[in-house]
């Protein structure tokens, strides 16, 4: 444009003081250094947190030190370019798909502008493919002929510490929503790049709090929130008295009981934050109504597997404890509550890490006698499924005008959505229990953009980021509040109800966000009930 | 031929230009320009709607309150992007020159970079009231953020027993 004025603006803006997002790059991205500020890095773990892990059998995390980002040494473990190396190498022997990958990548674009990060902040490492390339590059100057000999013109890069710096900056900014994955026509799955990407920095001691402090907990106490046993039974007995102040049926619940038919577990975040509490309440409603025989963990008290954000020894050794404490209560399957990543390792890595479950039998309803033979390997079925199925057979009184004061629409958490293709269940039990809209159509179901907080991001130092990889999702939720007058998000993840209060907090804040299980338990008319008014449900303050 | 006609005849001009300004303060503009669809594009889509709106505000010599809505929907998005400040409000200001560039290069028009004045005035008063809007949302978002810790999600990290916030009388039970 030429405009004199107009170019003396653009380089001032853009020479000013905050250079990290300046106008067309005149470089090429593999030149530009990233830079760490407050705001666009999230903490990196204690000591204490990744010397406790480290010491758990079968899990390997090395080099505890106290270290900052923002530091120029990083106290990097000699030979660090070796240790990364080398672990590439295993990890493109052990896992085929991460080479093919590597190796299948045509740079068509496709997944391009697909990314919440990317759309939210123009930058393009955050375009699948450049976040791939991250990774791929390194591999092609180690691992391929052309990239051993043509070197950067093949697209190869050496094993620098700007490089390393780069992965965890990028690594951290991709939720492994896989979205990018549906609109390639090759499958990248570049979710589990970001996966491979930061195993590889674990290897050298980078990693951060937010993640690994809740791993260790869960390692420990068997919950995030490093809940003991009876702080978790005395959690879940507060919400019993609750609703029994509510609706006037306390729910009859046990904890680690031998012989129950049914085991369920639930992120711990669901029996201690709010809105999650509301969430917790639902089930206990629901299986009450149902007059279920089932039995809580204070051991199996976590369904989120924050494993699956470090490695696969930790994600497997996670998973392998709800499967353990069904094995010892001699339970006959799982239900499994409203999380998001808990049923994306369900679903898609507990087969190959620690299944089948064949101690346990395929999952069949006690009140409709429906056998989930979706669930035949894992032996675990999703609230959800379980609730449609009730619903489909005429098992529970519903009430819809017990939601009047809700006006709703539905956000497809991306590990649901996309990881195990459960898109028209909680459709069909929205329909029955509330007036709710959809958000436009390539934002739900396969196409939902991600909370912009997933895979441990849902930290709080770095709102700003997560605020804007969240736009897309805001967005489209502004639309249909302004639109047609929606007043909550639902959604079945107990992080998305944490980061999505967040978000809606930020973006559209007459918008309140709850768990699927709560619209159900708001329109259930219960045998004996003596429900007063609830004006908001089971958010009504007696 | 008056100011308001000129604005009239290129209004989509001027409007275009300050729209793919304001979205060339991004390192990946070209998509944010191109894609139309608001839901796969929403920086693009949000800005160039407010854009849209703000101008016949600040030609029309609309009240200045009424600039707010659109520079809400702009702020909202570059308060939490990695601008300083000035960067964020900055394009708000490029209308100016893009105005004079284009009535200067229209020999017919060339009088009217005359007349001027009153819409500059606005496009000033919008500067400022997006400045405010700036801290307003900056100030959103630490409210966000302490809500958050509030809400006993921080409860994941730097574990205490979170029975302590449980009500005395119900630990004992
Ligand atoms: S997995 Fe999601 S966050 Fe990661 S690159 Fe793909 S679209 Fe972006
Ligand atoms: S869509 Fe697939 S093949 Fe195309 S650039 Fe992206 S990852 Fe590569
Ligand atoms: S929190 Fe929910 S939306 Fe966000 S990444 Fe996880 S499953 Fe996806």
């Amino acid at each position: 444009m030429a405009v004199p004025k107009l170019q003396q603006l653009s380089k001032s803006v853009v020479q000013g003081p905050s250079l990290a997002t300046g106008a067309i790059p005149t470089r090429d991205w593999m030149d530009i250094p990233v830079v760490f500020k407050s705001g666009n890095y999230a903490y990196p773990a204690k000591k204490d947190k990744v010397e406790y892990l480290n010491k758990q059998s079968g899990l390997h995390f090395p080099n505890a030190r106290e270290w900052s980002p923002e530091d120029e040494d990083w106290k990097l473990p000699e030979g660090w370019q070796e240790i990364i190396l080398k672990g590439l190498k295993e990890r493109l022997e052990k896992f085929r798909s991460l080479k093919i990958f590597m190796d299948c990548c045509v740079r068509c674009g496709a997944c391009a502008d697909k990314c919440h990060f990317f759309l939210g902040t123009g930058d393009p490492k955050n375009m699948p493919v450049l976040r791939a390339e991250l990774l791929r590059s390194v591999y092609r100057n180690d691992f391929t002929l052309a990239g051993k000999i043509l070197g950067k013109m093949a697209g190869a890069r050496e094993m620098t510490v700007a490089v390393l710096k780069e992965w965890f900056m990028y690594s951290y900014q991709c939720t492994e929503c896989r979205r990018c994955s549906v609109f390639c026509p090759y499958g990248i799955d570049t979710a589990e790049v970001t996966m491979m990407i930061r195993e590889l920095l674990h290897l050298v001691g980078i990693g951060i709090n937010w993640i690994l402090e809740p791993a260790s907990n869960s390692n420990r106490t068997g919950n995030h929130m490093g809940l003991q046993p009876h702080t978790f039974k005395d959690n879940v007995e507060f919400l019993v008295d609750d609703v029994e102040n509510l609706t006037g049926v306390k729910p009859n619940i046990s904890f680690n009981r031998k012989g129950a038919e049914i085991l369920f577990i639930t992120p711990s975040a669901d029996v201690f934050a709010e809105p999650g509490l509301y969430t917790a309440m639902g089930y206990m409603i629901l299986f009450e109504a149902i007059g279920l025989d089932y039995t809580w963990s204070t051991y199996a008290s976590e369904g989120g597997n924050f494993g699956l954000f470090t490695n696969n020894e930790t994600m497997k050794k996670l998973n392998a404890k709800m499967y353990a404490e069904a094995k010892r209560l001699g339970v006959k399957y799982i239900i499994g509550g409203e999380c998001g990543h808990m049923w994306r390792v369900v679903h898609q890595y507990m087969d190959t890490m620690n299944g089948p479950a064949d101690f346990l039998e395929i999952p069949k309803s006690p009140i409709t006698g429906t056998v989930f033979d979706n669930a035949a390997s894992t032996k675990m079925v999703h609230i959800s499924e379980f609730t449609a199925d009730l619903i489909k057979n005429s098992k529970i009184k519903l009430d819809k005008s017990r939601n009047s004061h809700v006006k709703a629409t539905f956000h497809d958490s991306c590990n649901t959505s996309r990881a195990m293709g459960l898109l028209d269940e909680p459709r069909y039990i929205l329909d029955h229990v509330v007036d709710w809209v959809e958000m436009p159509e390539n934002t739900i179901r396969e196409q939902t953009f991600c909370c912009g907080s997933g895979t441990g991001l849902n930290t709080d130092e770095i709102m700003e980021l997560r605020m804007r990889a969240g736009l897309p999702r805001a967005n489209a939720v502004k639309y249909v509040h302004e639109k047609h007058g929606v007043n909550m998000l639902s959604c079945v993840c107990a992080i998305d109800r944490a980061t999505l209060t967040s978000l809606m907090n930020y973006w559209n804040p007459e918008v309140g966000v709850c768990g699927l299980s709560e619209l159900v338990a708001n329109a259930i008319v219960q045998e004996g009930e003596t429900r007063g008014e609830l004006d908001e449900g089971l958010r009504t303050m007696l | 031929m008056d100011i308001a006609e000129g604005f009239r005849n290129h209004k989509e001009k001027i409007v275009n230009k300050w729209v793919e300004y304001a979205l060339s303060t991004y390192i990946s503009s070209g998509f944010f320009v191109k894609e139309r669809d608001q839901f796969a594009n929403p920086v693009g889509g949000n800005i160039r709607e407010a854009l849209n709106r703000l101008f016949p505000l600040l030609v029309g010599g609309a009240d200045s309150r009424e600039f707010i809505a659109p520079l809400e929907q702009i702020m909202s998005i570059r308060s939490v992007q990695e601008f300083s400040p000035s960067q964020a409000v900055a394009p708000l200001n490029a209308i100016k020159h893009i105005t004079r560039e284009v009535f200067a290069s229209d020999k017919e028009r060339k009088h009217l970079v005359q007349e001027l004045y009153d819409f500059e005035f606005a496009v000033d008063l919008a500067m400022l009231a997006a400045f405010d809007i700036y801290m307003q949302f900056r100030e959103r978002l630490y409210q966000v953020r302490i809500a958050e810790i509030r809400s006993g999600s921080h409860i994941l990290t730097d574990s205490r027993c979170p029975s302590k916030l449980l009500p005395e009388d119900n630990k004992r039970l």
